[in-house]
């Protein structure tokens, strides 16, 4: 700050006898050892450079923004005075609510309902874990889980049938389609494109987001089907034919908010996530590509996620500085939008900070991480529905809350009105340059190991990952950490609020009960009809082709996909050739 | 049994739910409890579950599964024990499951079902007075 050398030795010495006439004395009243609050000042932020720490909200190093506002702020008043929802996804033509279930023809029918109701986006595709792990449906592998945390899909067939809903004023050149699928991401990408080839429609317009981060399985969520270094293979040819081929595609959305729900620290949580982004980074770099013509098509998707809402506020400013830092400086980077972390959402209390005790407490709780995220510059999203933690899918009533909880903070409580209101505070500062530093810290030593994908062959991530997770819950076992109604609170003279909850009725829970025989027919009608010398053709090249690793797999998967081979046919030759990822053990 | 032996738990991820995050955590919290722990990894079919129950001689086995494939799951686990004999090995099925499957899963013969929020000890003294001592 602008304070001179002099003025901070006063503000110390007066600290100090602060501490000895107020502080000691109130120790000793209550009779406790160690205070349990602090109070920041000055001295906590001595070498503070405003313009280099925090510059100007859409300026370098974006710590007080990526933007002064985004789209839904500019129009938040006006929309809400005409009733439109610039706060909920699928009122625009973007991707719409994250979805799947069933078979691709529930889930075509789901859209259509939503559609009636008002959705204009384009699907934001949950698939299931058989299609995300590379099975077909009548693997024994997909025992029960056939269409149950998303769609079922076999083949590229099941995808046309998905996008029979969209078509006409929502055809795939005017909306965009986000697929949450990260090992077989590059069959998915074929699929797309092949659809836009059968529908005459050129690849140029083709929009969306695959989230196709497959580093992040390995440590976090589980989906991998190859080891990391041919994974990454894949990574790349997506990387270079998107560029090539699709350039409005974003090409991955890199996880922060999986890493932390798996049990990582905030620091784990940024260290991590940004040695795995550097890694993606440095794939399209020794693949001979600008990294100022790709770094701006990569996206996060959203950092974070804990009940702490200063720690959240500073890890997502720090984040920032991070990020546009590592991008600029390693990489050489000046195109300022490849440096801005690009997030759906910010800071959010992340699904694992709520609680299936009294479930409607999750609604206070998600408040908290709107009002983060309102702070440090994005929608103040009230994330998630309280009943998440039931396991029945969220109500409608429980998004009519979350959604209006959002909409109280931006309208009533006025907390998207100013940028980075932390901006220059003396705690905030020094939080902020902690958690850089710690993160900088274990970002080195990944570094020192080989990077993400050496930290993750040799089970490291994961480990550490698994040991925060297990040293967390120890602190909640202990009530070293206080959860309301899980570990504290919970005796009886606290009452159980129930709450009514009724099923969406867009959603047939009944249909994922016969998904699985429904999906299975449809696969063997498939094998009867398609030509099965197309499919053998096309697996065979695409089978030497994964032999030379300098060869790109996309034009080989876009054959394949055309010939309606499989999910599974096709993961199972490029399993043949890289063979499959060991699960790490304790 | 001896009271030199451990008591021997096989921690186990059926299907293809890849969160093990609640899997890892009571692997370690029992370990930490005095249990001998052998925790599969992820993407265990019930046929590797059971043959790991097996050969490991173990007195519990605990599934984790939190996609919503609990129920199928756990009844392929039941029917592979029994076809190898082992039928008797009690199973206690944790993470994210509906309240009217936890009466399905009781039913089915699962010994207890343990959600978001139990304390490991909980699990550990289960575990203790109400399958090795009972």
């Amino acid at each position: 700050m602008s304070d001179t050398h002099d003025d901070l030795e006063r503000i110390a010495e007066a600290e100090e006898q602060w501490r000895r006439d107020v502080v000691e004395p109130r120790l000793k009243r209550f009779q406790i050892e160690k205070s349990p609050t602090r109070f920041y000042t000055p001295t906590a932020t001595r070498d503070f450079d405003f313009l280099e720490k925090v510059g100007f909200p859409g300026c370098y190093p974006f710590t007080a923004g990526n933007n002064p506002f985004d789209f839904w702020r500019a129009h938040a008043e006006a929309g809400a005075k005409l009733g439109i929802r610039p706060d909920s996804p699928g009122g625009g033509a973007g991707a719409g609510r994250y979805s799947g279930y069933g078979t691709p023809e529930d889930y075509r029918d789901y859209q259509l309902r939503m559609q009636s109701l008002g959705s204009r986006g384009g699907p934001n595709v949950a698939f299931d874990l058989v299609t995300q792990c590379g099975y077909d449906s009548d693997s024994p592998n997909a025992l029960g889980e056939v269409g149950r945390v998303g769609v079922a899909l076999d083949s590229f067939r099941d995808f046309e049938t998905i996008y029979e809903a969209f078509t006409g004023e929502r055809d795939i050149d005017k909306v965009a389609s986000n697929f949450t699928i990260n090992a077989p991401a590059a069959v998915i990408i074929a699929m797309y494109a092949a659809l836009a080839e059968k529908r005459g429609i050129s690849l140029e317009k083709l929009r969306g987001t695959p989230q196709n981060d497959i580093l992040k399985e390995f440590i976090a969520r589980g989906t991998y089907i190859y080891p990391p270094r041919p994974s990454m293979r894949l990574f790349r040819d997506t990387l270079v034919f998107c560029r090539a081929h699709l350039p409005k595609l974003n090409v991955t959305s890199i996880g922060g908010y999986h890493i932390r729900e798996a049990g990582a620290t905030r620091i784990q949580d940024l260290a991590f996530s940004f040695a795995i982004g550097c890694a993606y980074l440095q794939a399209g770099v020794d693949a001979g590509l600008e990294i100022d013509d790709f770094a701006p098509m990569f996206t996060f998707n959203a950092f974070g996620g804990s009940m702490q809402l200063y720690h959240e506020v500073a890890f997502q400013r720090a984040a920032r500085r991070m990020w546009a830092r590592l991008v600029k400086e390693r990489f050489g980077a000046r195109n300022p939008r490849g440096m801005m972390i690009r997030q759906p959402i910010a800071a959010h209390i992340g699904c694992t900070s709520t609680t299936l005790q009294r479930p409607l407490n999750n609604l206070a709780r998600a408040m908290v991480g709107g009002v983060a995220g309102g702070m440090c510059g994005a929608l103040p999203a009230a994330y998630p529905p309280f009943d998440e933690p039931l396991g029945l899918g969220h109500s409608l009533e429980a998004i009519q809350l979350q959604v209006d909880a959002t909409r109280i903070l931006i309208y009533e409580a006025g907390v998207a009105d100013v940028n980075d209101p932390w901006a220059g505070s003396y705690f905030m500062e020094s939080l902020t340059d902690e958690t850089e530093a710690a993160a900088q810290a274990e970002l080195d030593k990944i570094d020192g190991m080989g990077g993400a994908v050496a930290a993750i062959e040799s089970g490291y991530m994961q480990r550490a990952i698994a040991r925060s997770a297990y040293e967390r819950q120890k602190r909640i076992d202990s009530q070293e950490e206080l959860m309301v109604g899980v570990n504290c609170f919970t005796g009886e003279k606290e009452i159980e609020v129930s709450v009514n909850r009724a099923v969406e009725k867009l959603y047939d829970p009944g249909q994922m009960a016969t998904a699985e025989e429904r999906q299975c027919a449809k696969l063997a009608q498939l094998r009867r009809e398609r030509d099965g010398k197309g499919v053998s053709r096309a697996l065979g090249s695409l089978e030497t082709s994964a032999k030379d690793e300098g060869a790109n797999l996309m034009p080989d998967l876009i054959e394949c996909v055309k010939n309606e081979a499989t999910i599974q046919e096709i993961c199972d030759v490029l399993r043949g050739v890289f063979g499959e990822a060991e699960p790490v053990k304790l | 049994m001896g009271s030199d032996r451990k008591i021997r738990v096989l921690v186990a991820k059926p299907g293809l739910d890849g969160h093990d995050r609640g899997a890892r955590v009571v692997a370690y919290g029992l370990r930490d409890a005095g249990f001998e722990v052998i925790y599969t990894g992820l993407r265990q079919s019930p046929e590797q579950i059971a043959a790991a129950a097996v050969q490991e001689d173990v007195d519990v086995i605990g599934l984790s599964i939190l996609s919503g494939a609990h129920l199928a799951l756990t009844r392929k686990v039941f029917e592979t024990l029994e076809a190898q004999g082992a039928g008797d090995i009690p199973i206690l099925v944790g993470g994210l499951i509906p309240e009217d499957d936890k009466r399905a899963l009781q039913e089915m013969g699962v010994a207890e079902v343990f959600t978001a929020g139990t304390p490991i000890s909980s699990i550990a003294s289960f575990i203790e007075s109400r399958i090795v001592n009972a």
